[in-house]
């Protein structure tokens, strides 16, 4: 029987997939911006964008708009490596009960 | 831990990859299209006006109006160009900007081409504008739109592009109508068809890059 391959537990979590997701879609975005898509909290957004940024998924960038603080998050070359990753090991694991 | 998981949760995995990343394209929209666009709109009203004469800007009786045909090529065309604008961006679908760095260099090109929008059919009308000072005008308003795009996102084609109008802007007040006709046409190929082109190569490769359907 061929082995089962393991989720990234990082990538794993809801929020953090739906972040990465969205940053391999839009290249780089703006924490209000990904508040907005994912419907998170403060809170809890900035805690799974710092487990992203630790991980070397993405990387942040913090700068002063108006007077404004704000932070711009990019996918890293890394993060996209891991995402492919992620989707070949969900593909694999589902098999033919795959239905996208 | 994948025991403990359902293949009806895998999918939704899947699910929620997939249509997050098509939301997080939709935010990066492609604008390459435009500049191709808007130089293919310049030629044609240029090969409007010029219809059974000389090459020129506007044909021989632009600003006297006396002939109907090249009288309506400018105002036509823009408008025309306009509305396949509008059209061709409705159906991508409201801009969910990403950043204020996207939404810095929309707002330049709807003021500029808001601006251009309305001074030069204002100038048709009442025709005080011969063909130098509008080729001079438009070149240095392209030049404007087109630098300040590209210093924000220190995009050097782009810049390369502004340093290109705002010289055929300064070349446009000197020399005949026919050097002023091919500064022009160079100008539109290099900055609006080429560069459009080129942007839409770069917008092309950059989506093969994503992980479409991994």
């Amino acid at each position: 029987m061929p082995e089962l391959p393991e989720l990234n537990p990082v990538i794993h979590g809801k929020l953090r997939l739906a972040l990465l997701s969205l940053l391999a879609g839009a290249e780089q975005a703006e924490f209000t911006w990904l508040r907005a898509k994912t419907g998170s909290t403060d809170g809890n957004l900035g805690a799974q964008l710092l487990k992203l940024e630790e991980a070397g998924y993405v990387s942040a960038e913090k700068k002063f708009v108006m007077r404004k603080p704000q932070t711009v998050y990019r996918i890293t070359e890394k993060g996209r490596e891991a995402l492919t990753e992620y989707v070949q090991a969900l593909k694999q694991l589902l098999g033919p009960a795959i239905s996208v | 831990m994948q025991d403990e998981m359902s293949a009806r949760d895998l999918n939704e995995r899947l699910d929620l990859i997939q249509s997050m990343i098509a939301e997080g394209r939709r935010s990066t929209e492609s604008w390459g299209w435009v500049f191709l666009l808007w130089g293919v709109a310049y030629y044609v009203a240029i090969a409007w006006a010029s219809w059974g004469g000389g090459l020129s800007i506007w044909g021989h009786s632009y600003l006297s109006m006396g002939s109907v045909r090249s009288g309506l090529a400018w105002p036509v065309t823009m408008f025309s160009a306009v509305i396949v604008t509008l059209a061709i961006g409705l159906r991508k679908g409201r801009p969910r900007r990403a950043s204020s760095l996207v939404r810095s260099v929309v707002s330049i090109w709807l003021a500029v081409g808001i601006a251009m929008l309305l001074i030069f059919p204002a100038f048709g009308f009442t025709g005080r504008l011969e063909e130098h000072s509008f080729v001079a005008l438009v070149a240095a308003m392209l030049g404007v739109a087109n630098g300040a795009s590209g210093m924000i996102l220190r995009w050097k084609a782009q810049i390369a592009c502004a340093i290109v109008w705002w010289i055929s802007s300064v070349g446009a007040c000197f020399g005949s109508v026919a050097q002023l006709t091919t500064v022009f046409l160079v100008a539109i190929f290099v900055c609006q068809i080429v560069f459009g082109i080129y942007a839409m190569i770069l917008e092309s490769r950059r989506h093969r890059r994503e992980i479409v359907h991994a």
